[in-house]
């Protein structure tokens, strides 16, 4: 009697597939990521882990003994405090009472305090209380804290910024001066990036996460590598984490370069050696779910892009999953089926040195 | 002289080079020999959808879309005198598009309006955090035939079930289309709130698009 594998679609909902539909369907998934990248999709051997994994009985499932690798995280104690629609779950706490409650009761290996509007252009004006909240948590933990934000570059674009809207001035046709309104708001970027980052790292920072690089397109991408090298240069020992977006930099400008290489348009296994160049300590890919597919052909797709980006790069990489990231379904609180499966994946197939 | 399918070739091949000038001579190439309604459709239209292709795949970016976007205007202006009256600069239909209430995400959408404009719509994008009576006021105001509605955070798609609830209470349903899109929707929250269509990205959009307003 034929057996049908409890799966998940990319927006959650629960199938049931047979192994050959499983089979065809990671095919499928990593022989997307290997066109549009240009990379190899996974070998017969890979493909073979990969459905195991996703065939396994239990509804929770681990690496082995042995491949363990440690988290970083996003969105500072927003999980824990947040509860306007931001990924929390609404606990009244103080960020050191998030922090400490990360460290302690969570296990994690390492924190990162982060603001209500986890953006940097924001931080600006309350930079001292950012501060504050950075020594107090520093005098109280052990584990590596880290500041983190988004870099955001939508937020100087208006109506939030100083700068005109590109999107606006390319449906006008004036792409010229949407390229000049890029440039300029990369610009503002990378200093108050550097600004904000001087303060917090003289209040005790351990380190600085750059959350969702390149939200705003290759433009975005180009104003953070040009942090993470000021910053780099300023502070030749602090750590740097640069996490991404989305898979592809979009090309919202398309001629931006850094180190001689076009930013738009670029896979994973592409941005990490500027990752790296710039002067970051780990890198964190992403790779999108897709949520009309079901989660073997994501995660078979994550995975192979996953492989190619961890190759490629030479400091590690930690892998960005949650919420339609990393082969997981899109959803406010990921299933925990789909959780620890694309997790074992990334670490016993992909390679992946952290999540 | 160029058979038919070389010169549609060339026309797309143009397009997508997003070159104004290759475009115009491409056209001027093809005039008398074709149908203006083939050069447009099968020839320069084709040619912006292979752009669109090449857009999501990371090959070709948002300037080069508005540059072929450009280049087929004026390549649809040189055959405007060979058209047939009524159907010169004819729009695809008037498409209103925004991010829904509370959600303050516009990348996506700002790129699916430009696509949409570039293939031949008129498209008023409304920008985002719009409250949900605006895309009614403006769909009346412009006289849309489709609703685009983009919400970027599951704390949000809510925004586009009440858009299409207001739409039935004015009883407006009927005649507006709706398409929704964004990160967290999917083909089967589509069906459950009553939306016409989903779109997954950008070029998808255009071609859902089309389908539903021919």
């Amino acid at each position: 009697m034929a057996i049908d594998y409890a799966l998940r679609m990319g927006d959650g909902k629960k199938i049931f597939l047979s192994k050959d539909q499983l089979l065809e369907e990671i095919e499928a998934g990593s022989a997307d990521a290997a066109d549009l990248g240009e990379i190899p999709s996974l070998s017969g051997d890979e493909l073979a882990k990969l459905s195991e994994i996703l065939m396994m009985p239990g509804k929770t499932v681990s690496v082995e003994q042995g491949m363990e690798v440690p988290v970083t995280h996003d969105i500072g104690t927003l999980r824990i405090d947040g509860d306007q629609g931001n990924s929390g779950v609404g606990i009244p706490s103080s960020r050191l009472v998030g922090c400490m409650m990360h460290e302690r009761a969570f296990g994690s290996d390492t924190m990162e305090l982060g603001h209500i509007d986890y953006s940097y252009k924001p931080v600006k004006p309350v930079v001292a209380n950012e501060c504050q909240a950075m020594e107090v948590c520093q005098q109280n933990m052990i584990v590596p804290m880290l500041y983190g934000a988004m870099p955001n570059m939508g937020l100087y674009y208006t109506p939030d910024g100083p700068f005109e809207n590109p999107g606006d001035l390319m449906k006008a046709f004036k792409i010229q001066e949407a390229w000049e309104s890029m440039e300029h708001a990369a610009e503002h970027l990378t200093r108050d990036t550097v600004w904000v980052m001087q303060r917090l790292f003289a209040s005790g920072a351990d380190g600085i996460n750059f959350d969702t690089t390149g939200a705003a397109g290759d433009a975005d991408m180009y104003g953070t590598l040009h942090a993470i090298e000021a910053l780099r240069k300023e502070f030749p020992n602090i750590y740097i984490e640069a996490g991404m977006a989305g898979e592809c930099v979009l090309g919202m400008h398309g001629q931006l370069e850094y180190d001689g290489k076009t930013l738009a348009g670029l896979w994973p296994h592409e941005q990490a050696p500027l990752i790296e160049k710039a002067g970051a300590n780990v890198f964190g890919p992403v790779c999108n779910t897709n949520t009309s597919k079901t989660s073997a052909w994501n995660l078979a797709r994550a995975v192979t892009f996953m492989k190619a980006a961890v190759k490629a790069s030479n400091i590690p990489c930690h892998v960005d999953m949650g919420m339609g990231v990393g082969g997981i379904p899109m959803l406010e609180t990921p299933p925990i089926d789909a959780v620890t499966r694309a997790s074992k994946a990334m670490v016993e197939i992909a390679g992946v040195d952290g999540i | 002289m160029g058979s038919k399918e070389e010169l549609l070739s060339e026309l797309s091949a143009a397009i997508v080079s997003c070159k104004k000038d290759s475009v115009i001579a491409a056209v001027e190439k093809a005039k008398g020999k074709l149908e203006p309604s083939e050069i447009i459709e099968k020839g320069l239209a084709e040619g912006m959808n292979e752009v669109g292709l090449l857009f999501e795949r990371g090959k070709l970016f948002l300037p080069h879309v508005m540059m072929a976007a450009e280049a087929m205007t004026a390549g649809v202006k040189l055959l405007e005198s060979e058209m047939p009256l009524g159907e010169k600069s004819k729009k695809l239909g008037v498409i209103v598009n925004g991010t829904v209430e509370g959600d303050v995400h516009d990348i996506g959408k700002s790129i699916v309006s430009t696509m949409l404009q570039s293939a031949g719509f008129e498209v008023h994008d409304i920008g985002r955090d719009v409250p949900t009576r605006t895309f009614i006021e403006k769909a009346k105001e412009v006289k849309a035939d489709l609703i685009g509605l983009s919400a970027l955070m599951t704390t949000t798609l809510q925004g586009q079930r009440d858009v299409i609830e207001l739409l039935k209470e004015e009883g407006m349903r009927d005649k507006v289309k709706v398409m929704i899109g964004g990160a967290p929707a999917t083909q089967a929250w589509a069906e459950k709130i009553g939306a016409d269509c989903y779109a997954e990205n950008a070029s998808e959009a255009v071609a859902k698009a089309k389908e539903l307003l021919q």
